[in-house]
């Protein structure tokens, strides 16, 4: 049986089919990047934050030698990548809360999980420009010769980059919405996960007692991946371990996402509170 | 005549004294929440402490262990910008927001005042944003302060609050007539990252960096720090404060300006909160 306006959410038992579910997803996707490029605060978390990064990279990595270029392009690459899933995703919700059209997404018959992957989907999608973007800065700027060691491996890497990023951003939307301090918190997030995830210095430089909190973190695994995927140092063995642990760790962001959710659509049902803030 | 013309010059002194210390102490409290703990802590505290961390760990695996400490100081000097750019910029702009521009610029107040006296409070935020980045430093990443001339770096800390806090009410200014501030101060501070030397060699860097680096604040702020952290005296690095002090008066003196044009044109025109 189809779904209809009267239907428990699927977030409370009920799953709406799969073809309608893609259908939101994709429209969620398309609104959300309309919007993306005429937001100014996303444009810039997206394309020129990593950039400036990407600069500085450039200049400090370069004594290093290398393969140092192709290293910063992809570090800074998914500096943008973090930096667009916490300010923009994070705050997804809190901007449908602020137009006043958090409660119709809510009360639609589609998960509001379906709806965050959509929007999530999009910013994580649109920030892989930003690696674009440092690729052509280190190419013109320096006059670096670029290539990718292992594209196909490299490919694969993006793809599964993708996915446990916007798995992340399932997670971090109820968090964010559900409780101000966390939200409030939000501009301390960032350079930890450039730190932790080792984005463009090996954790290895870092205390031992913060490795394992690297090892909870999708975008360390990618970043292990993506650095050793276009300098080419990727065995397979290793490249298996860093794909298996970013979709481990994606699935268990949906899980602990979805669970979130519950709670928060739960609470905000029971206290009546889903547009304060 | 006016009212304000028959006061005697002490009593308007003394308003004006007590519009500037009500008008920095609001703009504080009034338009930013900035003592609800945990966003205090986290944009004054943990930010700074992440970027710190960062471009440290950054710049030692690019040139090894023993230039942690030009990082540190430069990152750590350059959180007075967090303040001077973020905090005067909204400030002013807060105005504009809160719907309280048109009492502000209908009311008779003293306009130098109110608005030197929007980035008082943040020059003093500035300063503790600095410490905080330097005690981190020292207690984390081993910062000797063992020869800083305590008086010498306290001063330089005040004059790049101050410098900073000038290029702010600048920004500030601009914020009356766009409605991407947002985007403006985010841009200036990530490019003081790069054209300050909180973490390049300037003197590695290309002629036309270099020139844009003599121009802005900080630049000398924190090479004076640095030099002072090395050992060196009050003498030695007065002469980059006293270009600071200028650097900043400078933007303070363009953002002044800007904000009577704006006020001036705004009325004539009814544009007061039209971008």
């Amino acid at each position: 049986m189809g779904a209809t306006v009267d239907e428990p959410r699927s977030s409370e038992g009920r799953s709406t089919p799969w073809l309608a579910n893609l259908r939101v997803v994709a429209t969620t996707c398309e609104m959300a990047l309309k919007h993306a490029a005429t937001d100014s605060f996303i444009i810039f978390a997206v394309f020129v934050q990593p950039l400036i990064i990407a600069l500085l990279g450039l200049y400090m990595l370069r004594e290093r030698g290398g393969d140092y270029a192709i290293f910063v392009v992809v570090g800074s690459g998914l500096t943008g990548l973090w930096s667009s899933l916490l300010f923009v995703s994070g705050g997804a919700l809190n901007q449908e809360r602020w137009s006043g059209t958090l409660e119709s997404l809510v009360g639609m018959p589609t998960s509001l999980e379906v709806v965050v992957f959509g929007k999530n989907l999009a910013y994580v999608t649109q920030s892989l420009g930003s690696m674009v973007l440092a690729y052509a800065l280190a190419s013109l700027l320096f006059g670096t010769p670029l290539h990718v060691a292992q594209p196909l491996l490299f490919l694969a890497s993006i793809i599964l980059t993708t996915v446990s990023f916007v798995c992340l951003g399932l997670l971090l939307a109820p968090m964010f919405v559900a409780n101000p301090d966390i939200r409030n918190f939000v501009n301390a997030l960032e350079y930890p996960m450039y730190i932790l995830a080792g984005f463009l210095f090996p954790i290895a430089l870092l205390p031992g007692w913060t490795t394992p909190l690297s090892y909870v973190l999708a975008p360390y695994w990618a970043a292990e991946a993506l650095h050793a995927a276009s300098t080419g140092t990727a065995a397979l063995n290793n490249m298996a371990l860093d794909w298996g642990m970013l979709l481990v760790l994606g699935a268990a962001y949906v899980l602990i996402g979805r669970w979130l959710f519950r709670v928060f659509l739960r609470k905000a049902r029971q206290d009546a509170t889903l547009d304060f803030f | 005549m006016n009212m304000e013309a028959a006061r005697s010059p002490i009593h308007r002194l003394t308003a004006n004294i007590r519009l500037f210390y009500e008008g920095a102490y609001l703009s504080y409290v009034a338009l930013f929440t900035w003592f609800a703990p945990w966003t205090y802590l986290a944009s004054k505290v943990i930010m700074p402490l992440g970027q710190i961390l960062f471009f440290t760990y950054l710049g030692t695996y690019a040139t090894g262990p023993a230039s942690a400490d030009f990082y540190v100081i430069g990152n750590a000097v350059q959180l007075a910008a967090i303040s001077g750019v973020y905090g005067v910029t909204m400030s002013i702009g807060g105005d504009r927001w809160s719907g309280t521009l048109p009492y502000l610029f209908g009311a008779p107040a003293n306009r130098l005042t109110i608005f030197v006296g929007r980035a008082a409070i943040h020059v003093v935020d500035g300063m503790i944003g600095v410490a905080f980045g330097l005690a981190w430093g020292a207690l984390l990443l081993g910062l000797d302060l063992s020869r800083t001339d305590p008086l010498a770096l306290t001063l330089t800390i005040v004059v790049t609050a101050f410098s900073t806090s000038g290029l702010g009410l600048m920004l500030g200014s601009l914020s009356l007539i766009t409605v991407n501030v947002m985007f403006v101060n985010n841009l200036i501070y990530f490019m003081l990252l790069i054209f300050s030397g909180s973490n390049l060699d300037l003197t590695k860097l290309p002629a036309i960096m270099q020139a844009v680096s003599q121009g802005i604040p900080l630049t000398r702020g924190i090479a004076s720090a640095r030099l002072i952290i090395a050992g060196g005296s009050l003498a030695e690095v007065t002469p980059l404060l006293m270009q600071e002090v200028g650097i900043g008066l400078i933007y303070a003196l363009v953002g002044y300006a800007m904000f009577r044009w704006f006020e001036i044109q705004a009325k004539r025109r009814g544009t007061l909160e039209v971008v």
